[in-house]
């Protein structure tokens, strides 16, 4: 959901469908809805709704149509323009939206993506901007809690924000750490990963350092969605990474069916053949017990 | 490493007084700077462009010896490629490129130096004439002439034709590229007929002028793919030194360990100083470059770890692997170099096979181009 122009196709197309950020610039305006179901992490489809942004499509989505759009629905993504001409209106339609919302699915969550952020460069003022949604949201939805980010398709941000998103969909989420935290443990590794397959979107990471933050992985996500477009284009397909040196062994492998695992260690004393060895033996297990 | 003369510095400031115009400025400020010796620190850091390792030099006598000269007419495109290569600058944010006032040089691995000479617009002018010519010296030496092919042709070429006279009465055997930039957004057939006419107009006129038009080479360029970095190793390769011995080592490096093709590649601008003599596929080359780029891009999320290894064995491997049985395997050779091997068979336990002949192989390469 989301005013005409402000990103919603762009966006989707950069996660799903292997559109590169300049790519992005081709796309027209959608009309009316488009429905795309993702199959994600396996057994996980997603149903995906891109709402056109267009004043009369707007209008009918909130009038006619309120029941077909805003019933069943699991998470509302709902995208600001930073550069919004009136904010008020955009407000006012953000309130309409979410009001039909707790009316026919009470139990959605809602993300409020404020996007376009790399036209503010000075990465103050960008949180300042962020910080002014924030609390101007804040006050407006008293019935759902949403969460904001600030996006941008032209750095990594918005596979930060979709991560998030993501992470909260998968429903036996709190089995699949449980049981990466056993294999990093086990495994003696400094760092896992679980990226989703397709989009390679951050499922789970588990680390030794309390510190790290999602963040960083999200570089590896673009990195390796870039390069996978590129490959392509040499009619290949990428399959691993696997990169030693002195510092480190980093090892990025397909994993089940439908994730990729990227598996750091630290201890010189660990070869590279043991930490692989040890992948294959947890890909079934993972595959098997937790369906992924 | 910001070195910049004053001289320069106070050239701009006497153009600026006579209240001439920008291209005036232009040739003055660096007429100026080859004339005088003075050492003022204007703190002149901006016109440069970026970067931190650019280095000024003020006189002809200390070129290096191993160069590459990019010359051209303003806004062909000269320092816009130089820096997508040497500063890793993004290609769409050259635009804002400011036109390059003095001489720049950007250091390549095993001395090769490539020299950006601001714009020449017209032979007539005073600025063509203090490029002395001394700077055409010597058996080491290339030169790249950059013509805009959406550009005025005519006037490009005419200006080459001046440059190509000086140079070879120099130089009589000169190696001269034509990088036939900006063809991005063009058809590939589009391309060829810009090339094709390019190249005879170019022979025609040599012939006609009765100059040497047995070392000309063209290239068509583009900031936008890897095409300059491809046109850029080609030039480098006559000027790396013992580059025979390099190419046997790696010839033989590729039929005994059965790779397609092999790369000694530098890691910070992605040019290959030498590659085994199988004919060079751009687009294989494009497609190391983007791998190169990945693994970049993620070796800066484990910035964090502490060395674990020995310098000597702690020589960085990786090793990408492709659905079917293509795999890329990179051996550092050392800071800054790396070979890059190409295998498409598949051949049970040859990774570590490969792996002891890539670091025999690079220490062979370490002994022929020390550091």
């Amino acid at each position: 959901m989301g005013r005409s122009g402000a990103g919603k196709t762009s966006m989707r197309s950069l996660i799903f469908s292997n559109y590169s950020a300049h790519d992005t610039r081709r796309l027209g305006a959608t009309i009316d809805v488009e429905h795309s179901t993702v199959q994600f992490m396996g057994e996980l489809s997603l149903n995906i709704w891109d709402c056109g942004g267009q004043h009369k499509y707007l209008e009918n989505y909130l009038n006619e149509q309120r029941e077909n759009i805003f019933g069943n629905v699991e998470v509302l993504i709902y995208v600001f323009d930073l550069e919004t001409a009136s904010r008020e209106s955009e407000y006012q339609l953000y309130d309409d939206c979410l009001q039909k919302l707790g009316i026919y699915s009470k139990d959605a969550k809602v993300y409020t993506l404020v996007h376009k952020m790399d036209k503010v460069p000075d990465p103050e003022q960008k949180e300042a901007r962020l910080e002014l949604y924030r609390q101007a949201l804040a006050k407006r939805s008293d019935l759902f809690k949403p969460e904001v980010f600030g996006t941008s398709i032209w750095d990594h941000s918005l596979y930060h924000a979709w991560s998030q998103i993501v992470h909260r969909l998968v429903p036996n989420m709190s089995t699949i750490e449980r049981h990466l935290e056993k294999f990093r443990t086990l495994t003696d590794a400094s760092e896992v990963v679980l990226f989703e397959r397709a989009t390679f979107l951050v499922v789970c990471y588990m680390t030794a350092d309390m510190s790290i933050t999602q963040s960083k992985y999200m570089t590896v996500s673009q990195a390796i969605k870039t390069y996978r477009n590129k490959c392509s284009a040499a009619q290949l397909t990428f399959q691993s990474f696997e990169i030693r040196n002195k510092n480190y062994s980093l090892l990025i492998e397909p994993f089940t069916k439908s994730t990729y695992i990227l598996v750091i260690t630290s201890d010189p004393e660990i070869e590279p053949a043991v930490t692989k060895a040890n992948v294959k033996a947890a890909q079934l297990h993972f595959q098997d017990k937790l369906m992924i | 490493m910001h070195n910049y003369g004053g001289s320069a510095g106070s050239g701009r400031m006497v153009v600026s007084g006579n209240g001439r115009g920008g291209g005036g400025g232009r040739r003055n400020s660096t007429g100026l700077s080859y004339t005088h010796d003075g050492l003022v620190d204007t703190g002149l850091t901006t016109e440069a462009g970026s970067a931190a390792d650019i280095t000024q030099s003020k006189g002809e006598e200390d070129l290096a010896e191993r160069r590459v000269l990019f010359m051209g007419m303003p806004r062909s495109g000269k320092t816009s490629m130089l820096t997508v290569i040497f500063d890793g600058m993004l290609p769409y944010d050259t635009l804002g490129i400011l036109p390059t006032v003095q001489r720049i040089s950007y250091p390549m691995v095993a001395g090769i130096m490539v020299y950006d000479f601001p714009g020449v617009d017209d032979y007539s002018e005073t600025q063509f004439n203090n490029i002395s010519d001394s700077v055409y010296e010597g058996e080491h030496t290339s030169l790249v002439y950059v013509v805009d092919s959406q550009g005025d042709l005519q006037a490009s070429l005419s200006t080459m034709y001046s440059i190509i006279r000086t140079a070879q009465s120099v130089n009589a055997d000169i190696p001269i590229n034509i990088f036939i930039n900006k063809v991005d957004g063009l058809s590939d057939e589009l391309k060829q007929d810009i090339q094709q006419d390019i190249q005879s107009r170019v022979m025609k006129t040599m012939t006609y002028e009765s100059l040497n038009s047995s070392f000309v080479q063209f290239f068509l360029t583009t900031i936008y793919d890897e095409s300059v970095r491809e046109a850029l190793s080609r030039v480098v390769r006559r000027l790396v030194p013992r580059y025979s011995s390099l190419e046997t080592i790696l010839n033989s490096f590729c039929s005994k360990s059965s790779l397609d093709k092999v790369f000694l590649i530098d890691m910070n601008t992605k040019v290959y100083l030498a590659t085994d003599s199988t004919p060079t596929d751009s687009l294989l080359y494009m497609f190391t470059c983007h791998t190169l780029e990945a693994i970049e891009e993620i070796m800066t999320m484990c910035n964090g770890y502490a060395p674990m290894g020995e310098e000597e064995t702690g020589l960085q491997k990786t090793v990408v692997a492709m659905e079917g049985n293509t795999k890329i395997y990179i051996y550092q050779v050392n800071s800054y170099l790396a070979l890059l091997c190409l295998v498409s068979l598949h051949i049970p336990r040859h990774d570590s096979l490969l792996e002891f002949n890539g670091s025999k192989i690079a220490k062979a390469v370490r002994k022929i181009l020390p550091s």
